[in-house]
């Protein structure tokens, strides 16, 4: 009776010890993070006025805004989107409808993930080589390239994880009722899963908005206005990159701002992801 | 082997009547296990046939065969013949797609799409009609009526299929695959996910349903097959063991297994 109550007082003992040991640890990296937040609302708000969505970027010395990094951070965004996307959907698609069974799965969804892991500024080189080099200039769409190649694995995971997480009977029973396969993915899975494909798509957009290495590479950056895909274009990481190393503080607060606009949008991006995802839990 | 009942008045002989769907030495495998053994039987038109046996016995996989959505999968195969009206359906030639509306299928659990309750039944029939808007209000109408959902449902035929109670959402399997006017319904342990009362419900419908529609239903619930079935099936590791007249198969069946299965001393 005794060895039974110490045991088990020794084992609240350690209970406790344990609880304690995750607790800090899970407080060490909220800490970060919290410093990390703080810090960039501290100093990035401070420089948030109109002139941030209104000006160019400024020569050292000279106030100025952020309007041409933000411009051309959306359009190589969206153009990136617009590329990697219905292929990440197609190939998600294959995956987990067509090709469910086959060996050519399995090799895709390794390469894919291989694909995933690679370090960007690597495929910012690559996209140097097969683009940059060939047209001799740096231009936006080398860049929009690189980050589409970015966008596909994280699309094609999660089109793929999302279709598989349909359940078979539903499948079944489109097929049962006389609908042809591509009818019963484009009515049934599709919509079955839609919610979890666009949080994928959200996510990609996540990514590669706050992507600086694919960039330097690419679409180097612009001090200037430009609209010309074919020319170099500003993107707000490569900016802020920029701009934090240098000596002049005007450039410095605009780092700061930059970056606080670039986190609130991830974070605007990902609670909406979530949100998504949510309510596909919900039901 | 031949206990024969001259006393039982409704000991027809199944072959008599006219045969919706006849498998003939129909052999199946899963890969490279054999999984139904050599399996003949006729299925009369306009009645209720019952697929029993302990799990595994194959009777899901006989039913599977029927409106062949093995198919699906690899390295299932069928061998022999399924006559529906006389014609081969394991024939390659078969349009696949226009068999399955033909012959319906309702499934353990209940799967409505992801639309509503409206659409659910509309999306069938789309997909081989094109009918006028108040064609197809109606068509929706009769369908859930015939499967008694219409009550129901009727102010709310904009709603989530998923909204639905697991028996309702049962029903609108039903409604949907009535929907485009089978011959045949299949029905996988329709009732085995439902409470008594919903799985009531279902029983009533499979009796009314016979009126119009060949139904093959399998069933882990022996009870459920006496209540619902004109013929029974019992299966066993891949055979047919015995095929009759559902009052003959639970009351005096020939096969010594079949006897120690309906009694309850194995399976």
């Amino acid at each position: 009776m005794s060895t039974a109550l110490s045991l088990h007082r020794s084992r609240k003992r350690k209970n406790s010890v344990m609880m304690a040991l995750c607790v800090i640890a899970a407080g060490i990296g909220l800490a970060w993070l919290a410093l990390i937040l703080g810090a960039l609302i501290y100093k990035g708000l401070a420089g948030v006025s109109p002139a941030v969505f209104t000006q160019m970027t400024p020569p050292p010395g000279d106030a100025g805004g952020l309007l041409n990094a933000i411009y051309g951070s959306i359009v190589m965004t969206v153009i990136g989107i617009i590329v990697g996307t219905p292929i990440g959907v197609l190939a998600g698609t294959y995956m987990a409808e067509y090709g469910r069974f086959s060996k050519l799965t399995t090799v895709v969804r390794f390469i894919n993930d291989i694909l995933l892991s690679a370090p960007s500024i690597i495929v910012g080189l690559f996209v140097y080589e097969l683009l940059v080099r060939p047209m001799g200039h740096f231009s936006a769409i080398a860049g929009a390239v690189a980050l589409s190649i970015l966008v596909i694995p994280v699309v094609v995971r999660t089109t793929e994880d999302m279709l598989n997480l349909v359940p078979n009977a539903l499948r079944e029973a489109g097929t049962a009722i006389g609908a042809p396969r591509w009818v019963v993915i484009r009515s049934v899975a599709y919509r079955a899963a839609l919610s979890g494909i666009v949080t994928g798509i959200l996510l990609a957009i996540a990514r590669i908005s706050g992507e600086t290495a694919p960039l330097l590479f690419t679409a180097l950056n612009n001090q200037f206005w430009s609209s010309n895909l074919n020319a170099p274009m500003a993107s707000l990481p490569v900016t802020i990159f920029q701009f934090a190393l240098s000596p002049y503080e005007e450039w410095q607060q605009l780092a700061w701002t930059g970056a606080l606009i670039i986190t609130l949008t991830v974070l605007g991006l990902s609670i909406i992801a979530r949100s998504l995802t949510g309510r596909r839990e919900d039901r | 082997m031949k206990p024969m009942l001259s006393t039982d008045l409704n000991a027809v002989d199944t072959t008599v009547e006219k045969a919706k769907i006849e498998v003939k030495n129909l052999n199946f495998y899963y890969g490279q296990s054999k999984a139904l053994k050599d399996i003949n039987l006729s299925l009369p038109e306009r009645s209720v046939t019952a697929f029993i046996g302990p799990s595994g016995c194959g009777k899901s996989t006989l039913l599977r065969v029927l409106n062949r959505i093995y198919e699906l999968y690899p390295k299932q195969t069928a061998e022999g013949q399924v006559l529906l009206d006389g014609k081969n359906i394991l024939d390659r030639s078969q349009d696949l797609n226009l068999l399955r509306t033909k012959i319906g299928m309702v499934f353990q659990k209940p799967t409505p799409f992801p639309m509503s309750i409206y659409e659910n039944i509309a999306f069938g029939v789309r997909l081989y009609e094109k009918i006028s808007k108040a064609e197809m209000d109606n068509r929706v109408e009769q369908a859930l009526k015939r499967a008694a959902l219409w009550n129901e449902v009727k102010d709310k035929l904009n709603a989530s299929g998923l909204s639905l109670s697991g028996g309702q959402q049962q029903r609108l399997c039903i409604a949907r695959t009535v929907a485009v006017k089978p011959e045949v319904i299949l029905l996988d342990e329709p009732a085995s996910a439902l409470d008594p009362l919903s799985t009531a419900k279902i029983e009533e419908l499979i009796d009314e349903l016979q009126a119009d529609y060949t139904i093959v239903i399998v069933t882990h619930n022996m009870q459920q097959a006496a209540r619902v079935s004109r013929q029974t099936a019992f299966m066993y590791l891949g055979e047919l063991v015995e095929f009759d007249r559902t009052e003959k198969i639970f009351t005096s069946p020939r096969e010594k297994r079949t006897q120690d299965y309906i009694t309850g001393r194995f399976g």
